[in-house]
């Protein structure tokens, strides 16, 4: 708990920020997650300690993205690499934040933090120096597609920061990749506004090497009209959450998530989604897989928050989880709270193994058993890698990558 | 006919066979044998053990043989697992084909295709060689071509999804096929297309094992024998005209036949 130690006693953390300051000052207080509440009562301890050993990292080395070349017309970005960004195209414009307009941004968030929900926030911003925040502002239409990178450094814990300002009118695809480095722990928060009438398909890839960790927070807001599409995978991980906060600030918006987890040996990988509806109107329709095999263990936590003002709310939200072994556990907990009564809200949870009668029917043409789980594993994926914004060619790394035993 | 095919060594031989499933006993004692270029049906009530004669040859990992033998060209195929027998030529034509949502029909066909051609010691075909033997195929049972791209079986009507099962027997060039009840839920027409496909597939080579509770499909394709099934037993074996006397007296028949033996 080397960082917590530093927190504690603030030495390490020389020339920060005014957000680093308000960000440790209130971590100073209490410096761990509540092991009791529900966001963290399952988190495997150990592993969560491992997350916290390495020492923060501020200068990465040089990074090798592992994606074949830059598809044409893409736009990739490396938090922590890059100098300003003004990119301006014929239909659009994607520019830098300015520290003032970031600033003011982050204290407003910090300011609406609880310390349980949003630990996993404080922690990056207390970690994150000026140059692993990165803040945009698109504009426009017919955007390239946006490849954003974040990564850690072996044996270092590092800190990234995203904030992205989608303006009125805009739709964009944006592709998040985030990458743990060997014995390493990453801290990525993400933060989203979405203006009225935006639309943003978001992908987010995340993958690990050897006991490498990740703390993944993304946070949403949508103003009317706007459409906020996420497809997300996770995997590879020692130790991984991905916390999903999305508001819908008045109605009228439409969310559509599509996420995945794999677990395998001893690693454990968890989920926590919070949608809240601010207004009449809104729209949410949610699948979570989780695939747990060997020892591992996947969790799922879904709350969808319906207040009085959220009427003709229509959201659904669907935890389907598969255990391939006996000794790999799930725990999925998808919940409502509704408060308005003319609403239609629904939700449901499944666990099963592989099918029996397609792996028969599979095998009775020739299909060998390894083969034809492949099959069957491929075809559970399916629904989510389809909704994750990557082009083909770029896949053939994470189809790999998946299938590694 | 018959003394020309039974100069050849059998295709598929029953002994004697007794299956159970968590313990309860299905079959009980059934024997069987093949020969290339015969047709043989099997009729029975609901529950007499026919389906599970057909999934205990194809090698289905839920049932049990507790005595006798299933010999596949000579070679006993007791301990093979079902990739193993499929690979060497045992098709099982199902009575309700299985969904696979996700799993493109034209990939799934490929990869089975291949690991049949794989046992036979033939080139394995890439996507492209592949869609030109397909095309071919889909021919023998008046399939569309826009089936090979949906997920295997996924929103089949019920004709579609026996038609399919054709499809892949005619891909995986059996030496048997055991098809289960190939005919229920089909209209006239799909059924004379589904028999029209089964004829021409099968040669002098292979032998066919039809399932079936119907002498609709029988009109269309004369088996050699018809065996009737009751309890887990073979109870009687005749030619063509067995299935028509059974049309006509119906199971409570064969009941009586019980009663005297």
């Amino acid at each position: 708990m080397e960082i917590i130690e530093k927190i504690k006693t603030n030495k390490s953390i020389d020339n920060e920020t005014e957000i680093q300051k308000i960000c440790l000052n209130k971590l100073q207080s209490s410096p761990l997650p509540n092991p009791k509440s529900e966001q963290w009562r399952l988190s495997n301890k150990s592993k969560f300690s491992n997350f916290l050993d390495y020492s923060i990292n501020e200068k990465d080395p040089k990074f090798d993205t592992p994606f074949p070349n830059t598809s044409q017309g893409t736009i990739r970005l490396v938090i922590g690499n890059n100098c300003q960004i003004n990119l301006i195209g014929e239909n659009y414009s994607i520019q830098q934040l300015s520290q003032d307009e970031l600033d003011k941004y982050i204290k407003e968030q910090i300011s609406c933090f609880d310390q349980d929900e949003n630990w996993s926030n404080l922690l990056n911003l207390s970690l994150s120096n000026t140059k692993n925040i990165l803040g945009l502002k698109i504009n426009g239409s017919k955007i390239p597609s946006i490849e954003i990178f974040s990564h850690s450094s072996s044996n270092a814990l590092s800190a990234k920061t995203l904030v992205i300002f989608l303006e009125k009118n805009c739709d964009v695809e944006l592709l998040q990749v985030n990458l743990g480095k060997e014995n390493s722990s990453l801290s990525q928060s993400t933060y989203f506004c979405l203006d009225e009438n935006s639309c943003v398909n978001h992908g987010v890839v995340s993958y690990g090497e050897n006991r490498s960790n990740l703390l993944n927070s993304l946070n949403v807001i949508q103003q009317k009209n706007s459409e906020y599409n996420l497809g997300s995978v996770h995997f590879k991980f020692n130790y991984a959450r991905f916390e999903i906060s999305i508001k819908q600030s008045e109605g009228n918006a439409k969310t559509n998530i599509k996420g995945m987890q794999i677990t395998k040996k001893d690693e454990q990988i968890s989920t926590y989604t919070k949608i809240e509806f601010n207004g009449p109107n809104g729209f949410l329709d949610q699948i979570n897989k989780s695939l747990a095999d060997d020892e591992s263990h996947a969790i799922f936590e879904g709350t969808i928050i319906v207040p009085k003002i959220a009427q003709k709310t229509n959201a659904s939200q669907l935890s389907r989880n598969l255990l391939l072994s006996n000794h790999a556990q799930i725990d999925t907990k998808p919940q409502l709270e509704i408060i308005a009564d003319d609403v239609k809200c629904k939700h449901g949870a499944t666990i099963s193994q592989l099918n029996e009668d397609e792996l028969f029917y599979m095998r009775s043409r020739g299909i060998t058993l390894p083969e034809a789980s492949k099959l069957q594993l491929s075809s559970y994926f399916q629904e989510i890698i389809s909704f994750i914004p990557v082009s083909k060619d770029r896949w053939d790394l994470l189809d790999k990558l998946l299938n590694e035993k | 006919m018959q003394s020309t095919m039974k100069e050849l060594d059998p295709i598929l031989e029953v002994e004697n066979l007794s299956a159970s499933t968590d313990n309860l006993p299905i079959l009980k004692g059934v024997s069987l044998t093949v020969y290339p270029g015969e047709i043989h049906a099997i009729m029975g009530r609901n529950g007499c053990g026919k389906s599970t004669l057909s999934k205990i040859i194809a090698g289905h990992p839920s049932y049990n043989i507790t005595n006798g033998d299933i010999k596949f060209l000579g070679e006993n195929i007791n301990s093979l697992e079902p990739e193993e027998r499929a690979q060497s030529g045992i098709f099982l034509g199902f009575q309700y084909p299985i969904e696979i949502p996700g799993v493109s029909n034209l990939e799934f066909l490929r990869v089975s295709t291949n690991a049949r051609r794989k046992f036979l010691n033939k080139e394995e075909l890439d996507t492209f060689d592949f869609e030109e033997l397909v095309k071919e195929k889909l021919e023998l049972v008046k399939m569309n071509h826009a089936f090979l791209s949906r997920s295997v079986n996924q929103g089949f009507s019920g004709g579609e999804k026996k038609r399919n099962e054709i499809l892949q027997m005619a891909l995986l060039e059996p030496k048997i096929a055991i098809l289960d009840e190939t005919d229920s839920g089909l209209d006239i027409d799909a059924l004379r297309i589904v028999a029209s496909g089964i004829k021409k597939i099968s040669n002098a080579q292979t032998g066919i094992i039809l399932i079936t509770h119907y002498q609709r499909l029988l009109d269309e394709i004369e088996p050699n024998y018809v065996h009737v099934m009751s309890d887990g037993q073979i109870i009687k074996t005749g030619e063509s005209d067995l299935a028509l006397e059974l049309e006509k007296k119906g199971y409570e028949w064969t009941d009586n036949f019980i009663k005297e033996n």
